[in-house]
């Protein structure tokens, strides 16, 4: 057995680790590391990035590992899972933190299966006791219940981290920043057995980047009255967005949708339209800041989650709404 | 791509859940409570159904059958029920429906992965298995690939569209950026996401032909994994019902423009920098 214990906080892109959910990550990994007695190892993949053992230090990694994409190209997704399972196999950390992205939920649960550990997705809660024991809370139902897991089982226990679920906490103190090392990321034995043959050309900005968020659902009545959601959204300087029906009945592409199956956002505001508030469609939008929601049943749950609410119907509000937001 | 390519061995892998819209009203209305095992759904009348998005990869498999494609379909799901979305699956198009049995200790998804790859392997392999994304009582989508990795198959998630020539197989996945296009060559596991679109619905006539398919029962026992396999890395310790407490301002005036413009100043007052143009709109 290996006598140094180490806790491994991961971040699958530059961009990822540069962002809020690494903080996040790197937060809930520590508060594993601390009772087991384990030291805090940040791994990226990425391209080198000097910042990096700035970041680390002041959430407590000891160390930055970067493993290094070869050219511009984000590695496939056989690649890392190649990569992540040789790393871990041969380290053996006690438990791996992921913030869980589109690529994670592909990602981590196979990289977990090759190495035969316990796996968990839709953690919102992680501790470790002294003797090693990891349980964690994860979503369950859509989030209508939550659900307690012991992980037993060899190391590492990987655990996928909801966004926004922990809050990031810096180490108190002066940090001193992390020592950062880089290896070249491996190239799978078996070559990549998946090819990409056409790259996603986001149209638009990011759902998930934008600080303000206008979502339409099925009691817009109408595919045509979604035009009213996206002049709100210009009027309101935000993105359009939409709850499931809508996708699935082809009104808005799917890369639109916000929630538990689509894309978690979060932004400064979320205007949610003629949504009722499922546990599903909040999944992906109750860390906003602030909601409002605008419902013509004053009974909906969207109302329990919703800061500021308006109880009318929505195509008789919105031209107001948006008239008011311009200023006549 | 007709007749003459030999028949392409697909296999389902179809989970039982309790309905999650029922789940869900039951959740929203605030009367969603939890057995007295501390890890179980109370409700008795949440009606059990087949995972959506299983039913989804099956019809994924009934696409390709009307592209022209030979394929045989098994439809295989681990489970101590008999549950009637078996017979469905029949009316559907499926060959073969398998529920294998296992009365160890709960599975994990890690074991139910090991126990359906090892249900593959012993039936003569597969080209192709589809998953759903994810069940919809755990929402976990790990099993598909724990699948994968048992089988040392290419795992394709998320898709939204499913081509065959030949052994080479093109999958449109549902990206957050957009669809992604990726290819590569049988044997594999996809697992399917709802923008895949509605599964249609068997006939009468199917429903009742498909009263005499009768599944194949497999004791997990029959699959020779030991201990080590099987064993759970996952317990479930407890469910909990999480509260939501409201405390949501209504905003109300005499009229549509005045509430509209009694809004706008609550969202200026909450230091929100809206219509500033400061980001673009899609
Ligand atoms: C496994 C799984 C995953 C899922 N993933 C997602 C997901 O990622 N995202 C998602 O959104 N959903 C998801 N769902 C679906 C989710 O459960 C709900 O069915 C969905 O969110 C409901 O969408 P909605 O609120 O637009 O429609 P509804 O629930 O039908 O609500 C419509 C609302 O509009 C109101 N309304 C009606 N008329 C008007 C009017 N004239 N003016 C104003 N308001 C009006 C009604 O009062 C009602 O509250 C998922 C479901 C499952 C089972
Ligand atoms: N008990 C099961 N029997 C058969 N297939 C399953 C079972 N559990 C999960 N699956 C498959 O794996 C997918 C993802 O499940 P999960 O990993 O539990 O979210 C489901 O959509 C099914 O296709």
């Amino acid at each position: 057995m290996s006598t140094k214990k180490t806790v491994v906080a991961c971040s699958l892109s530059m961009r990822e680790a540069r962002s809020e959910s690494a903080q996040e990550v790197l937060t809930a990994a520590r508060l594993l590391a601390e009772p087991l007695g384990a030291s805090l190892t940040w791994l990226v993949v990425g391209d080198a990035g000097d910042d990096l053992g700035e970041i680390g230090g002041r959430f407590g990694a000891g160390s930055v590992e970067v493993l290094r994409q070869r050219g511009d190209t984000l590695p496939g997704e056989e690649a890392l899972v190649a990569a992540l399972a040789a790393a871990f196999e041969q380290e053996r950390p006690q438990a791996v933190v992921f913030a869980q992205s589109f690529i994670a939920r592909s990602v981590v649960p196979r990289v977990a299966a090759r190495l035969r550990s316990p796996v968990l997705m839709n953690v919102l809660s992680a501790a470790a006791s002294a003797g090693g024991a990891v349980s964690a809370t994860a979503s369950a139902f859509g989030g209508d219940t939550h659900a307690r897991y012991d992980l037993v089982g060899d190391p590492p226990h990987f655990l996928s981290l909801l966004p926004r679920a922990v809050s990031p906490l810096p180490v108190a103190g002066l940090a001193r920043p992390a020592q950062v090392v880089e290896r070249e990321l491996p190239a799978p034995a078996e070559g990549d057995r998946v090819r990409v043959v056409e790259r996603p050309r986001l149209l638009g900005p990011r759902l998930e980047d934008a600080t303000i968020v206008v979502s339409g659902g099925r009691g817009l009545g109408d595919p045509s009255r979604y035009q009213l959601i996206e002049a709100l959204a210009e009027a309101l300087g935000g993105v359009a967005a939409a709850s499931r029906p809508l996708v699935d009945e082809g009104w808005v592409a799917a890369s639109r949708q916000v929630g538990l199956t689509g894309t978690v956002v979060q932004p400064e505001l979320y205007v949610a339209v003629g949504i009722s508030g499922a546990s599903q469609h909040m999944a992906g939008c109750s860390a906003a800041r602030v909601i409002v929601a605008i419902n013509n049943d004053e009974k909906a749950p969207i109302f329990r989650y919703a800061r500021l609410g308006v109880v009318a119907d929505a195509a008789g509000f919105l031209p107001a709404l948006i008239d008011a937001l311009k200023g006549r | 791509m007709g007749s003459s390519e030999p028949a392409v061995r697909i296999v389902v892998c179809a989970k039982e859940v309790p309905d999650p819209d029922a789940v869900n009203a039951y959740a929203v209305s605030g009367r969603l409570t939890i057995g007295e095992d501390g890890k179980t759904i109370a409700q008795a009348a949440v009606p059990l159904l087949m995972n959506a998005y299983d039913e989804q990869a099956i019809e994924a498999v009934l696409r390709l059958r009307d592209a022209g494609h030979e394929c045989s379909l098994t439809v295989v799901t681990v489970g101590t029920t008999r549950p009637e979305y078996l017979r469905k699956a029949g009316a559907l198009g499926a060959d073969e429906i398998v529920q294998i049995h296992h009365k160890a200790a709960h599975p994990d998804t890690l074991v139910v992965g090991t126990l359906l790859a090892a249900y593959i392997r012993s039936s003569g392999g597969a080209d192709l298995v589809l998953c759903g994304r994810q069940a919809s009582d755990d929402d976990q989508g790990v099993v598909p690939a724990a699948v994968a990795e048992e089988l040392s198959f290419p795992l394709v998630t998320m898709a939204r569209e499913i081509r065959l020539v030949g052994r080479q197989l093109t999958v449109v996945r549902a990206t957050p950026d957009g669809d992604e296009t990726v290819e590569c060559t049988l044997p594999a596991v996809v697992s399917v996401s709802s923008e895949l679109g509605t599964p249609r619905m068997p006939t009468a006539r199917d429903v009742i032909a498909a009263r005499a398919k009768k599944p194949t029962l497999i004791d997990s026992a029959a699959l020779g994994l030991d201990d080590r396999a099987l064993a759970p890395r996952l317990i479930l310790r407890s469910l909990v019902v999480p509260q939501k407490t409201g405390s949501c301002e209504f905003i109300e005036a005499d009229s549509s423009a005045n509430t509209a413009r009694a809004l706008v100043n609550r969202l200026r007052d909450l230091g929100l920098a809206i219509g500033s143009g400061a980001s673009p709109s899609g």
